[in-house]
Formats: C-alpha cells, sequence, structure tokens
C-alpha cells in the first residue's frame, strides 16, 4: 500500500534536511506505530506523504499502491485514499465542520466514482460517524476546530477520517490531550475503521494507546531516519529504556544524524 | 471658511456653473446653500490629511456632461432587481430621478409613508429635516447633491410604526456614450417606537462612467429600530461618493450594514450622531475589491452622551491591483461614559499588487469607556489551505472556501432573506473569480 524508498526531504528553499533516508512498507490490512524522540522528523514524514508544499522531496521516493504520488496535489492524495490526522488541527473560522466534510465528502467520492449524496443522506451517514466517536452533532455547525479544546480537535480529525474513509491513515499523536475516556472511545472507533482494505500508521509518543490499538509493526525513528523495526514488543522496550540506547544507530552510516 | 480668491476652481464648482440659473428648483435654499458651500470650498487633493491616500484625478479629469447630453441608454430588464419581500414597497431611481412605473408602495401599514421626495417638499418633517442633518465640512461632493438634486426618498415613519415589509430604494444608472453625475438623496425619519428596514441598491447596468453622489440622512427617534443595508454595484468605470449620515436618539438602534462591490472610486463617508444616552448602532462594512478598483471608508462613530454601543467591522479583501483605505474615526466626548465600542478592520489581501491602507483613530475625552480596535492585514494561511486540501479540496476550492469564510461574517447579520441570498451570490462570484493561480499561495 505505502512504500517510502530511501526518502529524503527538506525544508523548501531553506535547505535543512529533515527526513534523511527514510524506508518503509505498509501492507494492506496493517497498522504500523511510529515512535520516536522529540523533533526526529515523525511529523514531517506524516506531513511529506501527505503533500505539504512547504517540504521538498530532494531523493527517493513515494509509492501508493505501487505508484509515485510525489509530483501528486495534496487533494490528488486526499482523492486517492491518503489522510493525514494532524498533530496540530488548524482552525479555519468561519468553515463549518458540516460544510468541510460534504465538500470533501463529494469531490473524494466522485474522484473515486462513486455517487455524491444528497444532503439529506449525507445527514443521516454523518450522524452515524458522530456515533463512531461520540462526538455531540453540536459540532457539525462550528468553525472546524475553532475553539474547540485539543482533545476536541482530536475526535474531530479521527471523526473526519470516518466520514472520507481513506485508506491509508496517517494519525500524528491523536493520543496526545485525550483523557483516559476519550483515548478509549477513539481508539476503538480507529479499531472499528480498520479492515483488511486499509492501513493505519500511528505516531504516538506513548505505548499505552498500543494496549488499544495493537500495531503489527512498531518503528523507531530518530534524526530522520527509521532505525529500528520490531513487533508491539518494541514499544513496552522504548517505554522502558527510552531511546538512548538506539542513539548510536542514527549514525550507522558516519552521517550526521 | 477660506477667502474665495485662494480656492482652486473645483471641478464640482464648474459643473454647478454649467447648469442654468433659470433652472426651477423645489428646494431654493438647500440649493443655494449647497451653492455657497461650492463657492467656497475647494476639490479635495492629496495634500489634504483625509484624502492623502486618494488619487482623484480620474474624477477631475473627466468631462462630466448633462445628464440630457449624457447618451443615455434605456434601463431594461431591471425586475430582476426587485426584492420579493419589497414587491409593493419599492422607489426605483433611474440616474437619480424617480420612475413612479417601476415603484410600488402602499404594502407598508398603517403610519409609514413612502415617496419621492419632490412630491413631500410642502411635508413639514421634510421642512424640518432635509438637508438640516446632513453635516460635511466643506465637502463639494455632498454640497454639489444638495445643488442639484430634485428627487430623492422620503421614508417616514409615525409613532409606533412598523414598516411591514423592507422598504427598497434601487437606485440604477444606465449605460450611456458619456460621463454623468447622479445625486440621490435619502431622508428617513424615524419618530418614536417605529421600526423600519431599508435596502439601498446602487446598480450600474453598463460599464460607463458616471459619478453618482448618494446623500442620505436618518434620524432615529426614541426607541426606533433601522436596520440599513447599502449595497454598492455601480459599473466597474463609475464614481461612487456617499455621505449617509444618522442621529441616534435615546433607546435607539441604528444597524447599518455596506457593502462595496463595484465602482472605480469609491469613498464613502459613513456618520453615526449619539444624540441622548442609551443607543446601540453598528457600521459594518464589507468591501470585495479587484482590478484597479479603490474602496475609501472614511467613517465617523460620534459618542456624545453616556451608555453607548457600538459596533464597527470593516473587512475588505483585495486582489489585482485594487487599493483599499480605511479611517475609522471613533469619538468619546468628555460626558460620554460607559461607552462600548468595538472597531476591527480585517484586511485579506489575495495579491502581491493590492494595497491596503488602515487606520483606526480613537479621540477619547472621557474615562469609563470600553474602546477595543484593532486593524490586520493577512493573506489565506497556507496551513489553513493545507489542511483543506489535505480533505480533498482542490488549491483553488480551499481558496475560495476560505475568502469566503472570510467575507461572509459582515453579511451574516443582514436579516432579509433574499438580500442575504444575493449578497452570499455576490461574495460566492468573488471568490470563484478570484481564486485563479494569480492567488498568492
Ligand atoms: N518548516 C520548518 N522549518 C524549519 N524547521 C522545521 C520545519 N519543519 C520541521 N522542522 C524541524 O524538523 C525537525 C522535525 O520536526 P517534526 O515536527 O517532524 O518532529 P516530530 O518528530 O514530529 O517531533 P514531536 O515528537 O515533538 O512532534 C524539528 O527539529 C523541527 O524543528
Ligand atoms: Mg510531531
Amino acid at each position: 500500500m505505502l512504500e517510502l524508498k530511501d526518502l529524503h526531504a527538506e525544508v523548501e528553499g531553506e535547505g535543512i534536511e529533515i527526513l534523511k533516508g527514510v524506508n518503509l512498507t505498509v501492507t494492506k490490512g496493517e497498522i504500523h506505530a511510529i515512535m520516536g524522540p522529540n523533533g526526529s522528523g515523525k511529523s514531517t514524514l506524516a506531513k511529506v506523504v501527505a503533500g505539504h508544499p512547504e517540504y521538498e522531496v530532494t531523493k527517493g521516493d513515494i509509492l501508493f499502491n505501487g505508484e509515485s504520488i510525489l509530483e501528486l496535489d495534496p487533494d490528488e492524495r486526499a482523492h486517492a485514499g491518503v489522510f493525514l490526522a494532524f498533530q496540530y488541527p488548524v482552525e479555519v473560522p468561519g468553515v463549518t465542520n458540516n460544510t468541510l466534510l460534504r465538500e470533501s465528502y463529494n469531490t473524494i467520492a466522485a474522484s473515486r466514482g462513486r455517487e455524491e449524496m444528497d444532503p439529506l443522506e449525507f445527514d443521516d451517514y454523518i450522524r452515524e460517524k458522530l456515533d463512531l466517536v461520540e462526538m455531540n452533532p453540536d459540532f457539525l455547525e462550528r468553525s472546524v476546530n475553532a475553539g474547540f479544546s485539543g482533545g476536541e480537535k482530536k475526535r474531530n480529525e479521527i471523526f473526519q477520517m470516518a466520514v472520507l474513509q481513506p485508506t491509508l491513515s496517517l494519525l500524528d499523536e491523536t493520543d496526545s490531550g485525550l483523557d483516559i475516556d476519550a483515548l478509549k472511545i477513539v481508539s476503538q472507533g480507529i479499531n472499528k475503521l480498520h479492515g483488511d482494505d486499509d492501513a493505519v500508521v500511528l505516531i504516538t509518543h506513548y505505548q499505552r494507546l498500543l494496549n488499544y490499538i495493537v500495531p503489527d509493526q512498531v518503528h523507531v525513528m530518530i534524526g530522520g531516519r527509521i532505525v529500528k523495526t520490531g513487533g508491539k514488543e518494541l514499544a513496552l522496550e522504548l517505554e522502558e529504556r527510552g531511546y538512548d540506547w538506539l542513539e548510536s544507530l542514527a549514525t550507522v552510516n558516519g552521517e550526521a544524524k | 471658511m477660506a477667502h474665495p480668491e485662494r480656492i482652486e476652481p473645483s471641478i464640482m464648482h464648474e459643473l454647478a456653473t454649467q447648469v442654468s440659473d433659470s433652472r426651477n428648483s423645489l428646494w431654493t435654499d438647500i440649493r443655494d446653500n449647497g451653492l455657497m458651500v461650492l463657492n467656497s470650498s475647494s476639490f479635495p487633493s492629496k495634500k489634504i490629511e483625509e484624502w492623502k491616500f486618494i488619487n482623484l484625478k480620474p474624477v477631475s479629469r473627466t468631462d462630466f456632461v448633462h445628464i440630457e447630453d449624457a447618451g443615455t441608454l434605456p434601463a431594461i430588464d431591471i425586475e430582476k432587481y426587485f426584492l420579493p419581500e419589497s414587491d409593493r414597497s419599492r422607489l426605483v431611481f433611474i440616474n437619480g430621478s424617480y420612475h413612479e412605473k417601476y415603484s410600488s408602495i402602499g404594502g407598508l401599514g398603517k403610519g409609514v409613508t413612502v415617496g419621492n421626495l419632490a412630491d413631500y417638499s410642502k411635508d413639514d418633517h421634510v421642512k424640518e429635516y432635509l438637508n438640516k442633518l446632513v453635516n460635511y465640512e466643506n465637502d463639494v461632493f455632498s454640497a454639489y447633491n444638495s445643488f442639484m438634486f430634485e428627487d430623492g426618498a422620503f421614508i417616514h415613519l409615525e409613532k409606533e410604526a412598523k414598516a411591514e415589509a423592507p422598504i427598497q430604494i434601487l437606485n440604477l444608472y444606465t449605460d450611456s456614450s458619456q460621463a454623468f453625475v447622479a445625486n440621490p438623496r435619502m431622508l428617513v425619519v424615524a419618530e418614536e417606537d417605529s421600526d423600519v428596514t431599508i435596502i439601498e441598491d446602487h446598480i450600474g447596468l453598463g460599464e460607463n462612467r458616471y459619478m453618482t453622489i448618494p446623500v442620505s440622512e436618518v434620524k432615529v427617534k426614541q426607541r426606533a429600530h433601522i436596520h440599513h443595508v447599502r449595497i454598492q454595484r455601480d459599473s466597474i468605470d463609475a464614481f461612487h461618493f456617499s455621505r449617509p449620515i444618522a442621529y441616534v436618539e435615546k433607546n435607539s438602534e441604528y444597524h447599518s450594514y455596506t457593502i462595496t462591490l463595484g465602482g472605480k472610486i469609491t469613498r464613502n463617508e459613513p456618520r453615526v450622531i449619539q444624540e441622548a444616552e442609551e443607543v446601540d448602532f453598528t457600521l459594518d462594512g464589507l468591501v470585495l475589491i479587484d482590478g484597479d478598483q479603490v474602496a475609501d471608508t472614511h467613517s465617523v462613530m460620534d459618542h456624545r452622551f453616556s451608555f453607548a454601543e457600538s459596533h464597527q467591522l470593516h473587512k475588505v479583501v483585495v486582489n489585482g491591483n485594487a487599493h483599499s483605505i480605511f479611517n475609522g474615526k471613533i469619538f468619546v466626548r468628555r460626558d460620554a461614559q460607559k461607552i462600548d465600542s468595538f472597531q476591527e478592520n480585517r484586511n485579506l489581501l489575495l495579491s502581491r499588487d493590492g494595497l491596503v491602507n488602515t487606520k483606526p483613530q480613537l479621540e477619547i475625552f472621557a474615562d469609563d469607556v470600553l474602546c477595543s480596535h484593532g486593524a490586520t492585514i493577512g493573506q489565506l494561511d497556507p496551513e489553513e489551505v493545507f489542511y483543506l486540501q489535505s480533505r480533498g479540496m482542490t488549491e483553488e476550492k480551499a481558496k475560495e472556501v476560505l475568502t469566503y469564510a472570510f467575507a461572509l461574517e459582515t453579511i451574516e447579520n443582514v436579516k432579509v432573506e433574499s438580500v442575504h441570498k444575493l449578497l452570499i451570490q455576490e461574495v460566492y462570484r468573488y471568490t470563484k473569480a478570484n481564486s485563479n493561480p494569480k492567488v498568492l499561495a
């Protein structure tokens, strides 16, 4: 489903390299977790896959379902099935959640050859998804994320994921900011949404999330590279030992991290 | 007053002298008064502080001719501008002249008088207020209007009268082969406890050059409410100089919303003057400009007594080489306490070559006053654009949605449904036309 091949990326126009050769393969039906210290490039990786114009891919490739998506605009990637749940969801005053979702759902549906829904159908559909993440319908008529609490923003991201039905979901620290109950609800939602035909990549700092959403693989990112990959027990080991013991791996080829 | 010999001959003065002195006017005193100001006032130039950002050369270099010589084309297909809500409460003016056959009055219920000023020249209210409320110092534009106007809208509400429908004042400007000047005039007197909604629309039917100088005088007496929407959709080559002034009495409310879409040069000078305690007024604006349009708003909110609540949200979207100017004066006089005044000018700059000048101006002489004011100039936030794109919207669509959202806030309070819809369409049309690649990321 997703293949990153020696992916290098830098801040557009500033020559600051952040991703320094990421290799990663995610197969349909799988859940992957990416962990790693602050500033190691996890969010950048997610944004680069989603096509953020702030970053320039200088080397390597991103294959999605076997084809390079480097030349695709962010919306085209979304149409293809990529979804990014932001670490810091943006507030968009004046655009209601409902407007955004209807607009998005219909453009994505059209690009995939699915039928658009009329407003009534869409209403029913969206209620169902609200229930999934136990979100209050009042949020539909509020401006996207404007004035939402930290946890509400995160829940809203997963709500959007539920509505848009992506095939690859990159969830960047969705767990941070959620209270204990919300974490449980949102995790269950993600589990329900996940099936054999899609894949989920979780970026997280906490092993706790992985008790709810069990990953097939855990990757450690340090200095813009994935330095170690293991099963779910790797997360437990990290919880215990931190990242120090892996730091040396980050400079394996003598390159600066 | 300046000495006559120091006054440069103004284009307005020249225009006035073209008019034959034998012209019969209903409004002799008002006319004389206008001429006096024209005789003693010079045409504004950039040397004057209040006019320093706006270039009026295109106006002074235009050869305006008398309306009869302008080669005006007939106004056709104008029914599409009629508001359904104002089916029986509409006055139509073409190039400033009243047209009874398109107008329709009588659907307003008891105690509401609506008609052509020229038919009410003997009315006591007209005698009492017409030209008495307009107050723009050495202003050649309002003076010219006073010198020239014959027709105009007259709206009077008796005590406790509630207009049953919104009143549409439709000002149409026809296509023409030469430039002309129109002088729309309006007087609104709302007696105690009355209530009225006025939709004042200015529409250019062609793409020709003309100058319109709408002057409106509004008196809001005790506990009366006025909702006043002003839509400026002049021709793309037109000049628009408007002077709407409102006086608000005790416990009254005056809420005005000005939407500026058309015109080559617009200078809008709305003023609200408080005449007693406990009033509530709004002076909101939305400006959507592109190409080489210039839109200048110089407003005054004059708080003269205690307990006033005032609100001014002035939103501007600038594209192309367009230029927006905002100067919002807020006066709070010495004895006016407990004033709660909000003013904000927000500018969205979509192009590299657009220009914004903004100057909130607070002159506060009282101490128990809450005045929040601010001005921002910004572009679309690339993070917001990316967020929407990541949800499947094209870049174009995302920018359109964000511009639309920015503009929409100011028209949310327009309470006549068809007007609200129309404005949404206008905003939509503007954002659609302006979300193409000339927009900066
Ligand atoms: N636009 C940018 N300009 C300059 N530096 C940037 C930019 N974007 C990211 N960086 C830098 O790249 C590094 C990686 O950032 P990134 O947000 O990907 O880290 P992260 O692994 O997600 O961290 P955290 O766990 O704290 O969320 C950081 O040092 C960050 O400051
Ligand atoms: Mg991060």
